[in-house]
């Protein structure tokens, strides 16, 4: 069983009339690991989670979900799993309370006291009626319904939109108890700082394809560390050294970054030109993401990344 | 009241088409409905007779009591008065909350008032734009009397007291709409005062001695405008009560706008359940709970459908004379007028049960497309147990209104038929009913989006060519071939099986198709 991945799509492919959406994307997720799964709006991230549950019919590729066909052995299969939307819609004449059941039940049964615990938690009325709740309040009683459950896989689809900082930390909370219990857990998210806590491995998608994937450690790894100096002399003699990348220098101080292999040969070089600070950050999730996108980031590495589109 | 005009403005540009429609639809009824009656009726002699049966009970309780039968006038008010008077009340309060209540709810009222904009500005204005749709319905319905050549004095009370009815609920929905903090919430409760006013009223008709009503009449606002007395007394006075209520009740709203917050209704949203029953998450538990207002609705209806159409039957086999080519296109080629007129109340009975099929399996496709079908099949349920559910509760549903509709047309009949004969001849159109389910079904299937609008269609072409079809002249052979004609129209008729046959063959084929698709296409969220 455990060798027996709990996702594992290769290839897959969807189309929507003359829009592709997905084209030849792959994803794996382990037992026991929270996968990270990002990419911007429109990228595929909804439809590979709607395959993967079975209400999409992939045009091509291969998807496993516990060993299952995800299309064909669909009701068998979701009694394992859990699903928690990021656009929830509930019936609106019934209570939050009745769509937990409704939507417990279906997967098997509800554990009472676990719902309670949950309701508790999230600070949610089961009392009133779906159409008065709010954004966020609908989207607890999504997560209330998949995190009673003792699902083996959890696939949640941007779970926290619409939730403020400190129930975050309430489904932050949730997710790793989930993690310690031995479970999986398919996280697609837009939020780094939450990816970056939670995901064993992240996966990130850009119009149906998978641009990156893997490890987190592993990934920050093969991707430059971002340095900052200042140094007793104009920081622009920085650019002779070799190894040195997107070089902004003003006045004393110096933004760069470097490859883990030239990372001790540049420290060497910088330390002739007696530093007097030196910070040195490892890439951040956010770095790899707009790496792929060529998007702006902001703060110092925005500096960088912009001159990095010059070289 | 600053910006008072843009906001009427505002409103007529976001409302012209709907208001354009409610106008037409009501003032077109009066010469369509005048020149039926002026044919049904042509002589004096025939509208002699007819004052001599016109007043029933049922016609009292549904329509008002008849009190100038023996006129043109007096029948045209009690054929369509009651009609459009409570349409016009109906207009009214969607209005009101749609512009009011409604936009509050969704935030954009907020958008608004935090601009420079008077408090009341908004309010005055939604007021003032359903009033004005009043007022023209009436003057339109006055002004087409007498294009009728009806008398002027008949003419003019005509409109003043349907418009009066309408202003009077209006003022009933603004107040509405400042006591519920939900858009549904006002409509609900405007309704429901609508139709308590409804039934004062019907208990006062049906107490009246003679055409005398009693003074249980005046403690309704539809009554007093019945007391109004179009084409009888003519009287012009209940209208000062009428206006009187819809200042007063503005009047009211305004004043309780000014000391709620904004957002907040006087009544607090009513809470429900925590928890849900075993029954609610079985698959038709759950249909039935969310279909559980318009199923109630369907049975009142055909309820008092059938027990109006059993009270009628004999009245209108009177009256209706065998060599009238109006009547026989529409009552068809029947050995005797009573079986003719029963077999088009049965029809009707078919109509409401095709109807409640077609918009309960509609429920189906809602959900789908309101994206709570996701959800629920990322639970362990198929989508074939899914979609059964709604199948079962929309047969299920139009075969119980078909048996109570015909059972108590032909139990109410005074001896014109018995409740088990009229019950079977109603449920001959079942294989019809599910012929629209099946289209229905077939059309989920393959063409989702557009299945609800084009089923709806294919049941309205159905149902004017059986209703109609004679009158257009259309032949037997054509008629014979839509699915509701092709139903024998029992007890006018002989029963043959084999057009029930072929429609649920049909019918089976179709939905097997449909259900199949289902069960391998995408599931497509609006």
């Amino acid at each position: 069983m455990p060798n027996i991945p709990a996702i594992e799509a290769a290839g897959l492919r969807k189309r929507f009339g003359r829009t592709t959406a997905l084209d030849g994307l792959d994803l794996r997720v382990d037992r026991g690991t929270v996968a990270g799964f990002l990419g911007p709006n429109g990228s595929g991230k909804s439809t590979t989670i709607r395959i993967l549950l079975g209400l999409l019919r992939s045009d091509g590729g291969s998807a496993t979900l516990l060993g299952g066909d995800p299309w064909n052995d669909a009701v068998e299969l979701h009694r394992r799993i859990a699903y928690v939307p990021g656009d929830v819609n509930l019936w609106p004449n019934l209570t939050g309370g009745q769509a937990i059941d409704i939507l417990s039940r279906l997967r098997g049964g509800v554990d009472n006291a676990k719902r309670d615990e949950l309701l508790a938690r999230f600070e949610l009325d089961p009392t009133k009626k779906a159409r008065s709740y709010s954004k966020g309040n609908r989207q607890k009683v999504a997560l209330v319904a998949g995190l009673a459950s003792n699902a083996e896989l959890l696939v949640l689809d941007e779970p926290t939109s619409g939730l403020d900082p400190l129930m975050e930390e309430v489904f932050t909370d949730c997710i790793r108890e989930v993690k310690a219990q031995g479970r999986s857990v398919l996280l697609s998210s837009h939020i780094f700082a939450e990816v970056e806590k939670l995901c064993d491995t992240v996966t990130i998608i850009r119009e149906g394809q998978t641009v990156e994937a893997g490890r987190l450690e592993e990934l920050r790894h093969l991707h430059r560390t971002t340095i900052s100096v200042l140094l007793d002399r104009d920081a622009s003699v920085l650019a002779s050294v070799p190894g040195v990348n997107e070089l902004v220098a003003d006045g004393p101080k110096a933004t760069f970054t470097v490859g883990e292999a030239e990372l001790g040969a540049v420290l060497a070089a910088i330390s002739t030109y007696s530093p007097r600070q030196l910070v040195s950050s490892p890439p951040s999730l956010e770095d790899l993401f707009l790496r792929h996108y060529g998007g702006v980031p902001t703060g110092p590495v925005a500096a960088a990344a912009q001159t990095a589109g010059m070289r | 009241m600053t910006r008072y005009w843009l906001c009427v403005r505002f409103i007529l540009r976001r409302n012209w088409l709907r208001l354009l429609i409610w106008a037409a639809v009501l003032a077109v009824m009066i010469p369509v409905v005048y020149n039926s009656q002026q044919q049904a009726f042509p002589t004096q002699a025939a509208r002699n007779s007819y004052a001599q049966v016109a007043n029933t009970p049922a016609v009292a309780a549904m329509t008002g009591l008849p009190y100038a039968a023996g006129s043109l006038g007096g029948i045209l008010v009690i054929k369509i008065w009651m009609t459009l008077a409570l349409a016009l009340a109906f207009a009214s309060i969607f209005l009101v909350t749609r512009n009011g209540r409604a936009d509050e709810e969704a935030g954009r009222t907020e958008l608004l008032r935090a601009s420079a904009l008077g408090r009341h500005a908004y309010s005055m204005a939604n007021y003032s734009v359903a009033g004005g749709l009043s007022v023209v319905v009436g003057l339109l319905i006055s002004l087409l009397c007498l294009a009728e050549k009806l008398p002027a004095a008949g003419s003019w009370v005509m409109g003043a007291s349907i418009a009066g009815t309408g202003l009077a609920f209006l003022a009933v929905a603004a107040i509405c709409g400042q006591l519920s903090s939900t858009s549904r919430g006002a409509n609900s409760l405007g309704v429901a005062v609508l139709a308590v006013f409804y039934f004062i009223r019907a208990a006062a008709d049906l107490q009246a001695d003679g055409s005398n009503v009693t003074a249980l009449s005046w403690f309704s606002p539809i009554g007093w405008a019945q007391n109004m007395r179009s084409f009888g007394q003519d009287t012009w006075w209940p209208l000062l009560p009428l206006l009187a209520l819809t200042v007063l009740g503005c009047a009211l709203a305004l004043r309780i706008e000014t000391r709620r917050d904004l957002g907040m209704g006087l009544l607090a949203e009513r809470r429900g359940p925590g928890r849900a029953s075993a029954f609610l998450t079985e698959p038709v538990g759950l249909v039935l709970r969310l279909q559980r207002g318009s199923l109630v609705g369907w049975l009142v209806g055909a309820v008092v459908a059938g027990l109006f159409f059993g009270g009628v039957a004999q009245a209108m086999s009177t009256v209706l004379e065998p060599s009238n080519a109006f009547a026989k296109a529409f009552v068809g080629s029947a050995p005797n007028i009573l079986d003719g007129v029963l077999g088009i109340f049965v029809l009707f009975t078919a109509m409401l049960s095709g109807a409640f099929a077609v918009q309960s399996l509609a429920g189906a496709r809602a959900e789908e497309a309101g994206g709570r079908l996701e959800p629920q099949l990322a639970g362990a349920l198929s989508r074939s147990t899914w979609l059964w559910a709604h199948v079962l509760v929309a047969a299920v549903g139009s075969a119980v209104i078909l048996l109570l509709g015909g059972y108590l047309t032909g139990a109410s009949s005074s001896g014109a038929a018995t409740g088990p004969q009229l019950a079977g001849a109603a449920f001959a159109y079942w294989p019809a009913v599910l012929l629209m389910m099946g289209v229905q079904l077939f059309l989920q299937g393959f063409l989702p989006r557009l299945s609800t609008g084009i089923t709806w269609a294919v049941y309205g072409a159905s149902m004017l060519v059986a209703m109609f079809g004679g009158l257009f002249s259309l032949s037997e052979q054509v008629i014979r071939s839509t699915p509701f004609g092709a139903v024998p129209r029992l007890p006018a008729e002989d029963f043959t099986p084999l057009p029930l046959v072929v429609l649920t063959a049909i019918a089976v084929v179709l939905a097997a198709l449909g259900m199949r698709r289902f069960g391998t296409r995408d599931v497509m969220p609006e």
